[in-house]
């Protein structure tokens, strides 16, 4: 690791300016938990570092909108403090369900809620979570501020359609009354391990029925995606095998899952049938 | 230093006696050691896996500011002219050296004062390679015209090697053979004959400590602070290198965070040790967690089993063609396939057996030792083809391993005895845990429910030499003087309660001093579940050593017999003053039998055996393969436990790892490079990984031969390990996988193949 310089800008302002449009070398970290790891592997080798841990303002806390209907989420949130807001926890409780088998306690001290979103390694387990609640980004760059939805953030594997001297500031996301969400992490070789698939889903549910829904798949694909075909086979109807049967197969049509070391496309296929249907069948029972 | 709270002798489950320092985090290690003018290396590696070198172009890495030199094997074999080292074969150069036999083999290495800069300059430097063809796969490697090496070289410490030396044209660094009997004619007249072939994969041992050397040669001496399990070892090897006198070479070991085998022999020793000697200066090189899988791995291994079996259930005649992936450099595999080799029928009483065991090169990182010396692979073999035997017969696998079992020091195949063996006492001890005669519920459903059993043996590396020194202190106090590492599994405990029940003292006023081969006398290496057990007999004698040399000064100052005049008091009247030692000193060699090498057969072939026996229940999802071991019950014989806290450390520690060989672990590749070589990808268990059910325990036995009845247990619950839970998932499935490791997709496929039904095994 050759020398580099660390920043510490104090307004957003100035972060910007330190940033530079054209040199990848010149990044911002959040907890830094991501970009070491890559640092450490020789995989980025940086000239600048703007650190973004002395903002504040906006980039920090949780809070609900004046119309009480969604939370906005600071980008430097950790997921510590997520994990532990008895807000999120009555309103989004698969937020906290989320934490328990992601990464451990020092990294969730440290990692940010913008750090995460923005590492866009499609094996991380909140992205697809935020997709499926249907969040958005607050993104501000010298051109000003933007919004755009958490999957248009994901450009493909490690890859966002940020720019280089773009920030997100903070993530919108709605709260439904009425819709219950869970997300599935399947793990195919340690039980602690990056998914083989990661399955979010959100829901609204009456009786038998699943009124409306947001399904996402994540981890078996280059980026979190929304599975549009099997939600549409989904959509309205009564729960029973056969249903989930076409979903799963509306879900494997409509992806194109590759081979690696988490399992071969075929078997991550079929594992994708049978955890689309047992996601739904518990999301039906939890009553959450 | 504060005194510690041991005052354990034999049987007292007392704490380790380091995990104070160890946990305030003031243990030394060497990844932790800096020296004035020390040089950090960092290694460039083969990108190819098999290949000779046309250029290697270090311009670009020496121009790097900071970095001191760039050093290739053309520089090393200026100041040591034979670079090419190994315990069993003298096969391995310092760096590559014209060829290439793996991708991800040391090639060059760039020195400097700051580790991260000779890591910026090693990436800049390139190398240009003639390919050349690889072969990774054991059973291809014995019959392919594909040659890792040109000319075999065996080492001349091991006679039964002799026969290969200069041997050209062959992959095969070993052929073991053991012949008891005949059994081609007992398979034609037996009622039954199965045969079954296996395959185990290869892993890596994954010390969380990696590995790491500090040399520093000066004034014609070469000191070396090393992350070694066997510092004896390295001595000799470094001595031999350089041609130096031993006395010339001083090799030091602290604490190790890790060893489980890899850390044997020698391994970055010679480079470092050649690197200081370049350029006059300390040089460190300390790998990464992921370099480690480019440094010693387990063997794979192809297996091939037959049995000739009578209506009755008696086994007739066995026979055993096992293949050892050796990777391209031979290390102690040679040694692993042997032994290992030894053993490979099982534990059981046959009149008929014939092994064949072999050691391949092949373009793979290389294998040697690994917590089970081979045993593990080869019992994963035996006994899921007892298993699948018993099925095929509609006999219950207990009632069918009981028959053929070796009881009452019946000579296993090589004609050992198994004197104190307890095999039938494990296996019922199993047994009677796992409820066996009880009905057990398999499910009908989803979710399939299976169990099964598996016991194993081995034997010893043999024969080898424990030295050990006891120094009384003239206040009282004690020194023990061992090379015995510790490097996790409690040896200084153990050594300080068996100096302490002979001496009569307490534990803690004997300090255990650390390997350091200018102080500590010659052990063969902390290894193959031996210390205890050797080294352990060793201290026992030098403690009767110094007492009978006690019993001498208590005559020569006139003492009346039966005196119990404290020591300091003796040493002050013979003084007149605090001062003066008394110096016991023991060996230890046991009894050993060469086998013949036509034949294999020996009378005393292994100095003890290990045993150990598993009982596993699993579920299986029968929609996805997921597998659930809900029950593990691990059942070892170690004689007579010192320490009984510490054996469950051990069993329970050696379970856990080869519970990753079992179902998670697998260095897999691809065109001949690794393609999973770091812990993100390649996963060893955690916590959540082990079973709620999880028993480790230890049946009550005597080794007679051992001291104070007792022999080594830091492998034998990784024997039967794997083969246990491959029988208990047979069972819910109805199915036998053959390769390890049991992955959730495999299993899967295994349903798929069996026609997507799920049959209800034995
Ligand atoms: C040991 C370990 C285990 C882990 N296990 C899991 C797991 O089980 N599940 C899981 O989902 N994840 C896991 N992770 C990954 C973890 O979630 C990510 O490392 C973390 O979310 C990244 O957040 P960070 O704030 O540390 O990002 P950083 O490392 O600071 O940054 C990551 C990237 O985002 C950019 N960036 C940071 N902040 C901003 C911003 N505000 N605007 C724009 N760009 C920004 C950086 O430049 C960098 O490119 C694990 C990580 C570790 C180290």
């Amino acid at each position: 690791m050759a020398s580099f310089d660390l920043v510490e800008p104090r307004s957003l302002e100035e972060a910007i300016g330190l940033l530079d449009p054209e040199d990848p070398a010149v990044r911002p970290v959040g907890g830094g938990t991501a970009l070491m790891l890559m640092m450490k592997a020789q995989i980025y080798k940086p000239q600048r570092l703007v650190c973004l841990r002395r903002l504040g303002g906006r980039l920090s806390g949780i809070a609900w909108d004046a119309a009480g209907s969604r939370f906005r989420i600071g980008a430097l949130t950790t997921f510590a403090a997520l994990e532990h807001s008895p807000e999120i926890a009555a309103h989004l409780p698969v937020v906290p369900r989320t934490m328990t088998t992601l990464a451990n306690v020092r990294v969730r001290n440290v990692a940010t809620v913008g750090g995460n979103i923005a590492h866009a390694d499609p094996h991380l387990d909140l992205p697809p979570v935020w997709l499926s609640l249907g969040a958005r980004v607050l993104v501000i760059g010298p051109a000003g501020e933007r919004t755009l939805d958490v999957a248009d953030v994901f450009a493909g594997y490690y890859e966002t359609t940020l720019a280089n001297d773009e920030l997100i500031v903070a993530l919108d996301v709605p709260v439904r009354p009425g819709w219950r969400s869970t997300y599935v992490k399947v793990t195919t070789r340690a039980q602690h391990d990056w998914p083989a698939l990661g399955i979010a889903l959100s829901a609204a549910v009456s009786g038998r029925v699943v009124t409306d829904l947001r399904l996402v798949l994540s981890a078996a694909l280059d980026k979190p995606t929304r599975l549009v075909a099997a939600e549409a086979v989904l959509r309205g109807a009564e729960i029973d095998d056969a249903v989930l049967r076409r979903a799963g197969d509306a879900a494997v049509a409509e992806t194109e899952i590759v081979t690696d070391s988490r399992g071969s496309a075929d078997y991550k296929q079929h594992l994708l049938r049978v955890h689309l249907g047992r996601t739904v069948r518990s999301l039906m029972e939890s009553g959450t | 230093m504060s005194v510690r709270a041991l005052s354990g002798r034999v049987g007292d489950s007392v704490p380790r006696v380091e995990s104070r320092e160890k946990v305030t985090g003031t243990v030394e290690y060497i990844h932790h050691l800096e020296l004035p003018r020390m040089l950090h290396g960092v290694i460039f590696r083969s990108a190819v896996p098999h290949g000779r070198i046309r250029r290697i172009d270090v311009a670009a890495a020496a121009a790097v500011p900071g970095v001191h030199r760039v050093v290739t094997i053309d520089d090393i074999r200026s100041v040591i002219p034979n670079p090419y080292y190994g315990p069993a074969f003298h096969d391995q150069p310092i760096l590559a050296d014209g060829k290439v036999r793996f991708a991800g083999e040391p090639v060059a290495v760039v020195l400097a004062a700051d580790r991260h800069v000779a890591a910026e300059a090693a990436a800049l430097i390139t190398a240009e390679y003639d390919e050349l063809p690889a072969v990774l796969d054991e059973v291809e490697a014995m019959t392919s015209d594909v040659m890792v090496h040109d000319e075999l070289k065996p080492a001349v410490t091991f006679p039964d090697l002799k026969h290969l030396k200069g041997r050209r044209g062959t992959n095969v660094a070993l052929d073991y053979r053991l012949r008891h009997g005949d059994p081609e004619t007992a398979f034609a007249t037996a009622d039954h004959v199965f045969e079954h072939t296996f395959r185990t994969q290869q892993t890596m041992h994954t010390p969380m400590e990696p590995f790491v050397t500090v040399a520093d040669v000066a004034n014609g001496r070469a000191t070396l602070h090393t992350a070694s399990q066997g510092p004896s070892f390295v001595r000799i090897e470094i001595a031999r290198l350089l041609g130096w006198p031993e006395n010339r070479v001083r090799v030091r070991v602290p604490y190790l965070g890790g060893g489980f085998g890899g850390k044997l022999y020698i391994k970055l020793e010679a480079l470092v040790t050649a690197l200081s000697l370049l350029v006059g200066r300390p040089v460190k090189v300390a790998l990464t967690m992921e370099e480690q899988f480019y440094m010693v791995t387990r063997h794979p291994c192809t297996f091939t089993i037959r049995s000739g079996v009578n209506a009755d259930g008696r086994i007739v005649a066995r026979t055993c063609k096992v293949v050892w992936n050796g990777g391209a450099y031979a290390d102690i595999g040679p040694r692993v396939t042997q032994k290992a080799g030894f053993t490979s029928a099982g534990p059981y009483d046959i009149d008929h057996v014939a092994i064949d065991s072999c050691a391949v090169y092949t373009n793979r990182p290389p294998a040697g030792a690994f917590r089970g010396f081979g045993a593990p692979q080869t019992a994963w073999a035996y006994e899921c083809h007892m298993d699948m035997i018993a099925a095929a017969m509609g006999l219950d696998p207990v009632a069918f391993r009981r028959k053929n079992l070796l009881r009452d020091g019946r000579p296993q195949a090589s004609g050992t005895p198994t004197d104190d063996a307890a095999l039938d006492i494990v296996l019922d001890d199993i047994e009677r845990r796992m409820n066996w005669a009880a009905p057990f519920d398999r499910g009908s459903g989803r979710i399939r429910r299976g169990r099964g059993i598996a016991i194993g043996f081995k034997g010893i590396t043999a024969p080898t030499t424990s030295v050990a020194i006891v120094n009384l202190y003239a206040d009282g106090s004690c020194g023990l003087y061992i090379s015995t590492v510790d490097m996790g599994q409690g040896s200084d405990t153990i050594m300080a309660q068996i100096a302490a029940e002979e001496l009569d003292m307490d534990a803690s006023l004997i300090r255990v001093v650390h390997p350091d081969t200018d102080v500590t006398p010659y052990d063969m290496g902390t290894l193959g579940s031996r210390s205890t057990f050797h080294m352990g007999n060793a201290v026992r004698r030098a403690a009767q050593d110094a007492r009978s040399k006690i019993a001498a000064l208590a005559d020569e100052l006139g003492l009346p017999p039966g005196s119990n005049l404290p020591l300091p008091e003796m040493l002050k009247k013979k003084y007149g003053m605090q001062a003066g030692n008394i110096i016991g000193t023991g060996s230890y060699i046991p009894d050993y039998e060469k086998p013949d090498t036509q034949t294999g057969r020996t009378r005393m072939g292994t100095p003890f055996w290990g045993v150990g026996g598993t009982g596993a229940e699993v579920e299986v999802d029968t929609e996805t393969g997921e597998l659930t071991i809900t029950r593990l019950i691990s059942v070892v014989d170690v004689g007579t436990a010192i320490n009984p806290k510490l054996v469950q450390a051990q069993v329970s520690g050696a379970v856990i790892m080869q519970l990753g060989a079992t179902t998670l672990e697998d260095m897999i590749y691809r065109d001949g490079h690794l393609t999973n070589g770091s812990l993100a990808d390649y996963k060893i268990p955690t916590l959540l990984d082990i079973p709620r059910d999880f028993v480790n325990v230890h049946v009550d036995t005597e080794q007679r031969t051992g001291p104070f009845g007792a022999k080594g247990a830091g492998e034998i619950s990784t024997i039967a390990l794997s083969a246990a839970i491959g029988n208990a998932l047979a069972d819910a499935i109805g199915v036998h996988v053959l390769d390890l490791p049991l992955t959730p997709e495999k299993i899967f496929y295994a349903l798929q193949a069996a026609g997507g039904r799920t049959v209800t095994g034995a």
